[in-house]
């Protein structure tokens, strides 16, 4: 009987482990960390253009170019953090239950997301504030709509 | 006879509070507006804070001491509403010009350190830690359901007045009541006063704060 039960467990252990590998993250707490972590970095690289749209700091092309390279390339990284233990309810998230009874309407916010970025880098590439200040705020729209319904 | 009952700034007060407060409604939570939401609340409170100054040192009808009354009074006004011959607010009127202040005080207080978690912190974000910001963001969002209700509460009163035969409006238009009974007209400061005050606030809140 026990011997059974040791052949099943290692039999489980076998079937679950490499799932569990795909998974970069040991525990949920891990994953809200590392989505947490993304969306500073994203916000600090946008806060610099805010600066500059806002009229806040000098304007700099070059340096703006690169914030905005920056939130585009950091824009694909969060949502690796959203495994599926959403349902736990977990300390120290802000993160709704929503995301993931409506997983593909948080991707395509997501989505906006990037492509709104995407814009965002080609605009500065004009190196002028005023093509940059529209796109900027699209991005900003874009960070807002899904935080009104995604996150407490 | 016609009585002077509110002073120049208090009905100036009023109307702008009234622009303001809708300003701010409609530039809030979008954030292409924050720049000019920011502005107007800074705005608000150099009105609320001047109202607040006015209601110690400005005309008789603005003062809190003047209009304020206790349980006893209430009851008494309510079961004779005629009856209340002051040129001040009554005294349920008055209790809801304190909430209204009270809560319009704490939406701008609390605004002040709000932080959106993409590009604004509000001007004293930076003396909090992020939980009391992300505390008093929450709040900023909830109070203006309270300030609705008590706008709408506000708004119905003087309607409600209306229907009983007390029109309210044209006072805080020109300032006059037309004087009944024998009550002793409210002494009046000039409105010019409240004003200079409201410039010295606006100048220090959008030095400071702006
Ligand atoms: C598709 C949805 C989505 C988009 C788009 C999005 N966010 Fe978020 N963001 C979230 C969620 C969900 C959380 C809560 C994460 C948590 O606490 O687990 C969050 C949290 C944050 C946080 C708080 C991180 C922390 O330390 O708790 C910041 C800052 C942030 N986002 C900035 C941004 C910025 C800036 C943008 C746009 C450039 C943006 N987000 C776009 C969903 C999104
Ligand atoms: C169409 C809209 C409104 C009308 C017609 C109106 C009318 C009035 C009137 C007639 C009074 C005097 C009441 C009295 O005699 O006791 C008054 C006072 C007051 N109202 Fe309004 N009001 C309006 C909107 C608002 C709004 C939106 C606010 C707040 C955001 C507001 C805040 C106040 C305050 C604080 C007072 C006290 C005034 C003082 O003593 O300083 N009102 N209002």
């Amino acid at each position: 009987m026990i011997r059974s039960v040791k052949v099943l467990v290692s039999l489980g252990a076998l079937l679950i482990t490499p799932s569990l590998q795909a998974e970069p993250f040991e525990n949920a707490a891990e994953a809200v960390e590392y989505r947490q972590n993304a969306f500073s970095m994203i916000r600090a690289n946008f806060g610099v253009l805010a600066g500059m749209a806002r009229n806040e700091i000098p304007f700099n092309a070059d340096e703006a170019k690169t914030r905005a390279q920056a939130v585009y390339h950091l824009s694909y990284i969060p949502w690796q953090g959203f495994v599926g233990m959403g349902e736990n309810a977990y300390e120290g998230t802000e993160a709704l239950p929503g995301i993931w009874q409506n997983k593909a309407d948080f991707n395509n916010k997501a989505e906006a997301l990037r492509s709104a970025a995407k814009e965002l880098v080609e605009a500065t590439e004009s190196g002028s504030m005023n093509t940059i200040r529209p796109k900027f705020m699209a991005v900003a729209r874009s960070c807002q709509q899904c935080h009104e319904q995604y996150r407490d | 006879m016609q009585v002077r009952v509110w002073d120049g700034f208090i009905r100036g007060f009023h109307w702008l509070l009234l622009a303001t407060f809708l300003g701010l409604w409609f530039t809030g939570g979008k954030i292409e507006h924050i720049d000019r939401h920011e502005q107007l609340g800074l705005f608000m409170l150099a009105l609320l804070l001047t109202r607040i100054i006015w209601g110690f040192v400005g005309s008789e009808s603005a003062r809190f001491q003047h209009f304020l009354a206790g349980p006893k009074a209430i009851v008494e006004y309510l079961k004779a509403p005629r009856e209340f011959q002051r040129f001040t607010h009554n005294p349920l009127g008055a209790w809801s010009v304190v909430a209204l202040l009270t809560v319009l005080l704490a939406q701008v207080g609390t605004g002040l350190f709000t932080d959106d978690a993409i590009f604004y912190r509000g001007p004293l974000a930076h003396l909090a830690s992020s939980d009391t910001l992300r505390l008093l963001t929450v709040y900023h969002k909830q109070i203006i359901n309270f300030i609705w209700v008590l706008v709408i509460l506000h708004v119905v009163a003087i309607v409600v007045y209306r229907l009983l035969g007390k029109n309210l409006v044209p006072a805080m238009i020109h300032g006059n009541q037309a004087g009944e009974g024998n009550q002793r007209p409210p002494v009046i400061r000039h409105g010019g006063w409240g004003y200079l005050l409201l410039a010295v606030n606006c100048i220090w809140i959008f030095y400071f704060l702006g």
